[in-house]
């Protein structure tokens, strides 16, 4: 009866075919071409899925390929020997430098440099009222036209009340109402999930900013006193602005960046 | 294990398990959305994208929860196991990690349709059902390691031996290297490797053997060593698994050559350690490869620990696996003792004493010493011995072909009977002097067959061909008479009770041109060559109808004598379909009943559609003050 490792002790036994090692090899290297016949018959969403792992394997691939070359690559090093050059009998013998080193500290750099920046989006998009308000047709007949319905995602304090539906001149439905974002913060490169306290400014008109309409670039108040951040007189920060960087009524969650 | 645990569905790996969803998501719903649809339609065909992954999500995380077994559930034994190849904690979290990404995906799904709700257009609907697929990959992207596990631990289970703990078991213990695996080998049919080093064996091993007519399991344990518990390791882990929770008789196997590295001291004091944890169980020490030492060549101070373990109350039995010798006496001992403990235990038990009162087990005594064979009668074993004579059975051809091969020839000839012996084998001519051999096979035919000529003239003379087989008297007779009689009118009253209850259908019409014609005829018949003459003698043309006109039908008149002439064939369409004039009024009251409320409504059946005023006057003019727009 079959039981444990019973597959291992049968080789360890009996050992192998005799051509297994053969077949292998001879297995592994059809692959390309198996592989090859394969994307060109799959259509459909598992080609789409196929060659997007296949892309992603290739490009893997060359990357390791351009490492190793990177280590072998040997360059030539500054004489900085002597201020009249190197004495005849040592021009042949150059020092020589990994080029990986220098690679590195240009990412470095570039890492950096990507870090200090003002406003995470200077530059935002305007949004139309037609595009943010949605006309609610009221009446017995349906006549009169002068509710709007919010349909970008909205911060609506912990008390308010609806006023009479008579009064009520923009809804903001209960369902595009948000309480928390994932904010980001730039230097520590975490992102935390934090309960918004208003909005600041939503740099597309004032009306937005009082109805706590957030698109993409608005900026709002956040909680943060779970970070646990102190100002420097030692009191611990409370509120701090952050701006969002994605379209929330498309994504379903406000991702925003902490301005610092 | 395959018992305590159902068929576990193979857990697929993340990423398996993400293409496997999304594909399905992709294969089951609907894939063709425009942007002038109607926005409702687009919602839902989004909120059907999203709620279907998350039902397959779930399910599938579902099947992974419900299917792995709960520790909780287990037998103790497997339980122990369990803590000690996978860790219990280990495994808890996994399944609970399994649970809340479960949980999360369901959470996730129903956020996104809320908001999928004030979708306004196809861009807004197809980014929310991106960002809610998404994110319920990513929370199965934080499983991937789960997942990795649990399908480790499927396959380890699916290689577990199947033990089960409460049947007769025989246990094997001892330390490392002491002959536990040869001698399960020895008993049963488990083929568990045998090295000389060591913790060859490092699970457990189970096989099956049979003792009076019983199955007994035997289970090979990893080797165990003399320390503490909490420095054992898994592999003696197992064993100690096995020794707490299984009910069995322990075999407690010594090696007396002490080729394992351990001295009979060491083991006696290890057999003192563990003895603990099979208290109140049945045990055997066996005392192994005595081919190499035999006991009573042992030094004295060897000597006195063999005594010492005599001296434990258990019974110390001696074999070697290499020879075989003993190995059957220690398996019929164990078995015994394992019984033995076994019925001790039942009868202890209170579910016994229902049973036990009622139980009588006979024990007939002897009434006296006279013998009493069957009584066989003479006639049958006089036959009996007639059947069984010692004659040599005639060889068959089929045994003799067997026998000589291919030198075989078919001779038929040697079993002639002939007057004369010798003439077996005489060449047979055909022809003899100008006549044929076979017509004078037999000298006597014509005489045989005047015999026979004449029988049947003497059976002819006595009536024997003409006479009726079976001559009946008067009362037969009679009888049959009554009998066809009543059969011909069962027929009767059944063939009227047809026609009573037969639903008269509306017949087809009779096709009113004919199919056949001279014209066809003549074609059909040229084609096969035979001609057809045309002069009037010939039948084939249409004669001359006797009178140039025929009389008119009568119209049917109620008034006329003649009655109807019309054909009855047709039934009138009140009628058609129904069995008898009962039936017809019924289905008149029925479809009186039916037209009432059309009635009420002015109408004439159900095809009577018609409105009468299109625009009435009340509903067009005049201010709309109360009621509705179409009723007033």
């Amino acid at each position: 009866m079959p039981q444990n490792e019973y597959i291992e002790l049968h080789t360890k036994r009996h050992g192998r075919r005799l051509d297994y090692e053969e077949k292998k090899r001879k297995k592994e290297g059809r692959m390309p071409h198996a592989m090859a016949e394969k994307a060109k018959k799959l259509r459909g969403i598992r080609a789409k899925l196929y060659n997007k792992k296949r892309h992603a394997e290739k490009i893997q691939m060359k990357k390791t390929i351009k490492m190793h070359e990177e280590k072998k690559t040997k360059q030539k090093a500054e004489d900085r020997d002597s201020k009249y050059g190197n004495p005849t009998y040592l021009l042949e013998r150059e020092n020589q430098i990994r080029a990986k080193v220098l690679s590195n500290t240009i990412k470095q750099k570039r890492k950096e440099k990507a870090g200090k920046w003002d406003v995470p989006l200077p530059k935002v998009k305007g949004v139309s009222e037609a595009e943010v308000f949605k006309v609610v047709k009221s009446g017995k007949t349906k006549r009169k036209a002068w509710k709007r319905m919010v349909t970008k995602a909205t911060f609506v304090g912990d008390n308010f009340t609806r006023k009479p539906a008579k009064f009520e001149r923009f809804i903001r439905p209960m369902g595009l109402r948000f309480k928390k974002a994932n904010v980001t913060h730039p230097e520590l490169k975490a992102s935390f999930f934090l309960p918004i306290l208003g909005v600041k400014k939503n740099p597309s008109s004032a009306m937005y900013t009082s109805l706590g309409v957030i698109t993409k670039g608005t900026v709002i108040e956040v909680n943060i006193s779970e970070l646990g951040l102190v100002t420097s007189a030692g009191k611990v920060v409370w509120g701090k602005y952050a701006q969002v960087t994605n379209n929330p009524e498309n994504d379903g969650c406000i991702n925003a960046v902490l301005l610092v | 294990m395959a018992h305590v645990v159902k068929h576990i569905t193979v857990v697929p790996s993340y990423k398996d398990f993400v293409d496997i969803v999304l594909s399905k998501t992709q294969r089951k719903t609907p894939t063709v959305i425009h942007k002038h649809y109607k926005i409702s339609r687009i919602r839902d065909f989004y909120m059907r994208k999203v709620k279907f992954t998350q039902q397959t999500f779930h399910d599938k995380l579902s099947l992974i929860i419900s299917e792995f077994p709960i520790v909780a559930n287990l037998h103790p034994f497997y339980a122990t196991l369990m803590n000690v190849l996978y860790n219990t904690d280990h495994y808890k979290l996994a399944l609970g990690g399994i649970n809340k990404a479960r949980q999360l995906i369901d959470d996730c799904a129903k956020d996104h349709v809320k908001l999928l709700k004030y979708g306004d257009s196809l861009y807004r609907c197809k980014c929310l059902k991106r960002a809610a697929l998404g994110r319920m990959v990513t929370i199965m992207k934080g499983q991937a390691k789960n997942l990795l596990y649990l399908e480790e631990i499927r396959q380890h289970i699916n290689r577990l031996p199947t033990i089960d703990p409460n049947t007769r078991t025989l246990l094997i213990t001892g330390f490392p290297n002491v002959g536990k695996s040869s001698f399960i080998n020895k008993i049963s049919r488990a083929d568990v490797e045998v090295q000389p080093y060591a913790f060859t064996t490092k699970s457990l091993y189970v096989g099956h053997t049979d003792y009076k007519y019983l199955r007994w399991q035997v289970i090979d344990t990893p080797g165990i060593l003399d320390h503490a518990i909490e420095e054992r390791n898994s592999i003696e882990m197992q064993a100690v698994a096995a020794l707490i929770h299984i009910r069995a008789v322990v075999l407690y196997i010594v090696d007396i050559s002490e080729q394992c590295g351990h001295t009979l001291e060491e083991q006696l004091a290890l057999y003192r350690n563990i003895k603990p944890s099979f208290s109140n169980r049945p045990i055997v020490i066996v005392i192994n490869k005595i081919d190499v030492v035999k006991p009573d060549e042992l030094p004295e101070d060897k000597k006195k620990v063999i005594e010492e373990f005599q001296a434990e109350g258990e019974p110390v039995l001696e074999m070697s696996t290499l020879t075989e010798n003993g190995v059957m006496a220690v398996k019929t001992e164990a078995c015994e003792k394992l019984l033995a403990f076994r019925v001790n235990q039942k009868m202890k038990s209170n579910k016994v004493a229902g049973v036990a009162n009622r139980l009588h087990v006979a024990m007939p005594k002897k009434r006296d010493n006279k013998e009493r064979p069957p009584c066989i009668p003479e006639k049958v074993m006089k036959r009996k011995n007639a059947m069984d004579v010692d004659q040599p059975t005639r060889k068959l051809e089929k045994e003799i072909e067997q026998e000589m091969g291919d030198d075989y020839i078919l001779d038929l000839r040697k079993t002639w009977l002939l007057a004369n012996n010798d003439e077996r084998y005489d060449v047979l001519p055909e022809i003899w002097q100008g006549k044929n051999v076979a017509d004078f096979i037999d000298p006597d035919i014509m005489k045989k067959l005047e015999e026979l000529e004449k029988e049947e003239e003497a059976r002819d003379k006595a009536h024997y061909y003409s006479m009726s087989e079976s001559e009946e008297d008067e009362d037969t007779q009679e009888m049959r008479k009554t009998a066809r009689k009543i059969r011909e009118k069962r027929q009767l009253i059944t063939l009227e009770s047809r026609e009573k209850r037969r639903v008269e259908k509306s017949r087809m019409p009779r096709p009113t041109k004919r199919s056949r014609s001279v014209a066809q005829l003549e074609d059909d018949l040229s084609s096969m060559g035979v001609e057809i003459p045309t002069d009037s003698d010939s039948h084939y043309v249409r004669a001359k109808t006797r009178s140039s006109s025929r009389p008119p039908l009568k119209k049917a008149r109620d008034s006329s004598e003649a009655g109807r002439s019309r054909s009855q064939s047709r039934p009138p369409r009140d009628q058609s379909g129904l069995r008898d004039k009962t039936m017809v009024s019924k289905v008149k009251k029925i479809a009186k009943k039916a037209q009432k409320p059309r009635n009420h409504q002015a109408k004439k059946g159900e095809g009577d559609r018609v409105i009468l005023n299109m625009k009435p006057k009340h509903l067009f003019s005049g201010k709309r003050k109360s009621g509705k727009t179409d009723r007033r």
